[in-house]
């Protein structure tokens, strides 16, 4: 238990110790666990280079600077971001939410014991949602207001901003899902992860620190390239005809992929990672909207055949830029409606978030943005696809994912599919709207730089592997149920869980594999003859 | 003598026009993003978390509040405290619940003080003395409580400033002054307090022990600050629920929230990262792939 021991001012100590380091004793218990891969120290090479003094992880790499001027620069551009976000012209999209969290928070720490990571870790400070919130507050007092000026440390106005300060918040920014469920808990309404977000913000765009996988490679390589995996548009048509054959080996018939199909009702667009890591997800939505006779098509329109938008995470700028391509691709192609495949976070940025970014002839009223999730259940509800629930006769679990879950109440719809062709369906607990995050969120799963993994599987990961393990808990045993599935509709969740299982060996001890919502339902058509699951497979 | 009574009318007036200028000022910030979060409480579906989000084609289709819901679960927030009672480990609910519910009486015992004098109900007058009573002991228990418990407990003392005992310790004079008065004038106390009050609104101060003059002037004191401090929450909770956590108006051509974003897409960004364009309004700014593209 590191409660208690570290001090808000700690964040501007110098030297390279780590305010804390996870200690295997010390993290969440979880049954049926076993044995699992021990904490590896921070190696040396990163510590001679990078920012690694948070807690011994890195998921930017900050070099430290060399002089004095590097230093000094570090803090005065953190000293200007932090004015422009609190400044409404340069940051009206989320300055209420924004200004209330920061003044008015009461630090009862009442959201303290929803956050997953906090858990996780056994409780460490570091990771509590207040402690980055009130290190920020402290610093805005100090430097930008007359009370903090004038009564100093009496307002909490105590936080010396060094760049030791810089570099630390910047990390620290980056130990946060943005899953909002300490939110989703405060008796104020404060919102910790927006002011996590927001911290990112200020660092992505007065700064251009990120990580790597979420800017460069990320939002600035999609809307360079066409996607952030560095797909371009010659390269998509490409995967469609790979997919194309690909579904003619699986199912044993051929499904002709629509791709820049004018006038066509909906625009699909995938998270691209799909393409690359699970390709079977995009090809069950082709085989499934051609079997219900759905007017859709792809897009090989650069940015809008990657539906992620990495900017939800960081960047205003960047989502903006990502989410008015995505329509006037669609407005292009004569669509009615835009939507998203299984993934969270790109289908809260398109939906909602961008909702107050795309006006007038972009807006909602135009061009419809919709999630997967209602359109799967109609079809099954529908009859327009025969299933037999028989075919998926193993233990099913639900992952909820938080973008669609808990920040856009779509609940049911996911839960009358499984219903409907899953008769092991069983939910983990907590789930739903109080679901935790898969641990992934807010760009983790992508992030595979420094040593970044092993804090998101073993403070990020952690809770969802427990919560999975509760779930089967009844049918660990792989001799008496050889194969469970953990459903997750999303590709970041989809991303964080493959990784996790490999890391705690889940699919070696219990064949325990994940995927998404449309291949189950494939796997259960009536008019395939065949399996579409791989049982035997885990990638 | 004079002073407690001239204070409370400055301090009515520094507390309302504060009051209206906060939350004019909370009124006027920019419309942000949406950023609500379930489950909504006036969102129909609210009882298991879902939204209009759920149903396809939804954007054409009638959508509708249920406001009720939204009062009976901002009101259960405020009454109750409901999620520190359900989520907090510290134990601050009972002292929490306490210390609110002390100046929630408070008010009221002023109110109620008040009505008796100027439209003479003499007949309140015991509810109106075990209102002040009440509130006097719950208000003591909770302040001090919490006081005592962000002191001693130091994962809470970590985050709590100078500040935020400064304001316990306020809340607590008020309380334990009026409690004291009581305790050692008895029944007089009421009497002193109506007294104070009855000169308050005559303008002429009328001579009642020290202790009750110490309550009533702590308090006023406390109205000409409160605005000032944190303990204004009240009034930003109203905006962190309503105006965030529940705003889930969809953005249609030509509407006003349209009209809104589309004036504030015109404000200039001066963010200095390589891949924004600085002096760019928002609209410019997002038909440019790359800042570096053209600095």
């Amino acid at each position: 238990m590191a409660n208690g021991r570290l001090r808000i001012k700690d964040i501007s100590r110098p030297g390279d110790d780590p305010l804390v380091f996870m200690n295997m004793s010390e993290l969440m218990p979880v049954p049926n666990l076993g044995e699992e891969p021990s904490i590896e120290p921070t190696p040396q090479k990163f510590i001679d280079k990078y920012e690694m003094s948070l807690d011994g992880h890195c998921s930017i790499g900050i070099p430290k600077p060399k002089t004095k001027e590097e230093e000094d620069h570090l803090v005065r551009r953190f000293l200007s971001g932090l004015e422009k976000l609190f400044n409404s012209e340069e940051s009206w999209t989320f300055q209420q939410a924004l200004r209330l969290s920061f003044d008015y928070c009461v630090k009862c720490q009442t959201c303290s014991e929803a956050c997953h990571a906090y858990l996780a870790s056994g409780r460490q400070e570091i990771y509590r949602p207040t402690y980055r919130a009130e290190i920020l507050r402290r610093i805005w007092k100090k430097y930008f207001t007359p009370e903090g000026k004038l009564l100093g440390r009496f307002v909490g106005a105590d936080v010396d901003v060094n760049w030791r300060t810089v570099t630390r918040l910047a990390e620290l920014g980056h130990r946060c899902t943005l899953c909002r469920r300490c939110a989703q808990r405060c008796p104020m309404a404060v919102d910790n992860a927006l002011i996590a977000r927001e911290l990112r913000k200020l660092f992505s765009q007065e700064l251009g620190i990120a990580p790597m996988e979420i800017l460069e490679k990320g939002c600035v390589q999609h809307l360079r390239v066409g996607s952030s995996t560095g797909l371009n548009p010659p390269g998509m048509l490409d995967t469609v005809a790979f997919m194309e054959e690909d579904i003619g080996d699986r199912i044993g018939k051929k499904v002709k992929i629509p791709i820049d199909k004018k006038g066509a009702d909906i625009l699909l667009i995938h998270n691209a990672g799909e393409f690359l890591s699970w390709p079977e997800n995009p090809e069950a939505f082709a085989i499934l909207f051609e079997a219900a006779g759905i007017s859709w098509t792809l897009s090989s329109e650069p940015v809008a055949y990657d539906a992620v938008n990495y900017g939800l995470w960081n960047d205003d700028v960047e989502l903006a830029r990502v989410a008015a391509r995505h329509t006037l691709a669609a407005k292009k192609l004569g669509c009615k409606k835009v939507m998203i495949g299984e993934c969270g976070h790109a289908t809260k940025a398109y939906v909602v978030i961008a909702d107050r970014v795309l006006t007038g002839d972009l807006s909602s009223s135009e061009i419809q943005r919709e999630s997967c999730l209602p359109l799967l259940w109609e079809i099954i509800r529908s009859g327009a696809i025969k299933f037999d629930p028989s075919r998926n006769n193993f233990p099913v679990t639900l992952h909820d994912p938080c973008n669609m879950v808990r920040a856009m109440g779509i609940v049911k719809p996911q839960r009358l599919a499984l219903k409907a062709i899953a008769p092991q369906f069983r939910e983990m607990t907590p789930n739903s709207v109080y679901n935790y995050c898969c641990g992934g969120g807010s760009g983790y799963a992508i992030i595979q730089s420094f040593n970044f993994p092993q804090w998101r599987n073993k403070a990020g990961a952690r809770m969802k592997m427990h919560q999975t393990l509760q779930a089967f808990k009844n049918e660990l045993d792989p001799n008496k149920v050889p194969f469970k599935y953990l459903c997750a509709p999303c590709s970041n969740c989809k991303g964080t869980i493959r990784d996790a299982i490999t890391h705690y060996g889940l699919w070696d001890k219990y064949n325990l594999n994940y995927g998404g919502l449309v291949e189950l339902m494939v796997n259960s058509m009536v008019d395939i003859d065949r399996p579409f699951i791989e049982y035997e497979d885990f990638h | 003598m004079g002073i407690p009574v001239y204070l409370a009318w400055l301090s009515v007036v520094v507390f309302i026009v504060m009051v209206i200028y906060r939350f004019s000022k909370f009124n006027s910030m920019p419309l942000h993003l949406r950023w609500e979060i379930y489950p909504l409480p006036l969102e129909p579906k609210h009882h298991y978390g879902g939204s209009y989000m759920e149903e396809l084609d939804y954007v054409p289709k009638p959508r509708h509040h249920i406001r009720i819901n939204g009062i009976l679960d901002m009101a259960s927030e405020v009454f109750l405290l409901k999620k520190v009672r359900e989520y907090n480990i510290y134990g601050m609910w009972p002292f929490s619940f306490s210390m609110h519910w002390g100046i929630y009486l408070l008010f009221v015992w002023m109110i109620l003080m008040l009505a008796e004098g100027v439209l003479n109900l003499g007949v309140i007058a015991p509810v109106t003395n075990v209102c002040g009573i009440i509130a006097l002991i719950v208000g003591t228990f909770g302040s001090l409580g919490l006081l005592l418990k962000r002191i001693s407990n130091s994962e809470l003392a970590n985050y709590t400033v100078p500040v935020d005992y400064f304001n316990l310790l306020f809340m607590l004079s008020i309380f334990a002054t009026g409690l004291i008065s009581w305790i050692t004038t008895g029944q007089y106390f009421f009497d002193d307090a109506r007294a104070f009050l009855a000169g308050v609104v005559s303008l002429q101060p009328a001579a009642v022990s020290s202790w009750t003059v110490a309550h009533f002037t702590l308090f006023e004191l406390f109205l000409i600050y409160m605005p000032f401090s944190k303990m204004l929450h009240y009034i930003a909770k109203y905006f962190t629920i309503d105006k965030v956590f529940w705003d889930d108006i969809l953005n249609l051509k030509g509407s006003s929230i349209d009209k809104k974003i589309t004036s504030q897409l015109s404000g200039k960004l001066t963010w200095s990262a390589p891949h924004i364009v600085q002096g760019k309004n928002w609209a410019e700014q997002v038909g440019i792939i790359d800042g570096r593209d053209i600095k």
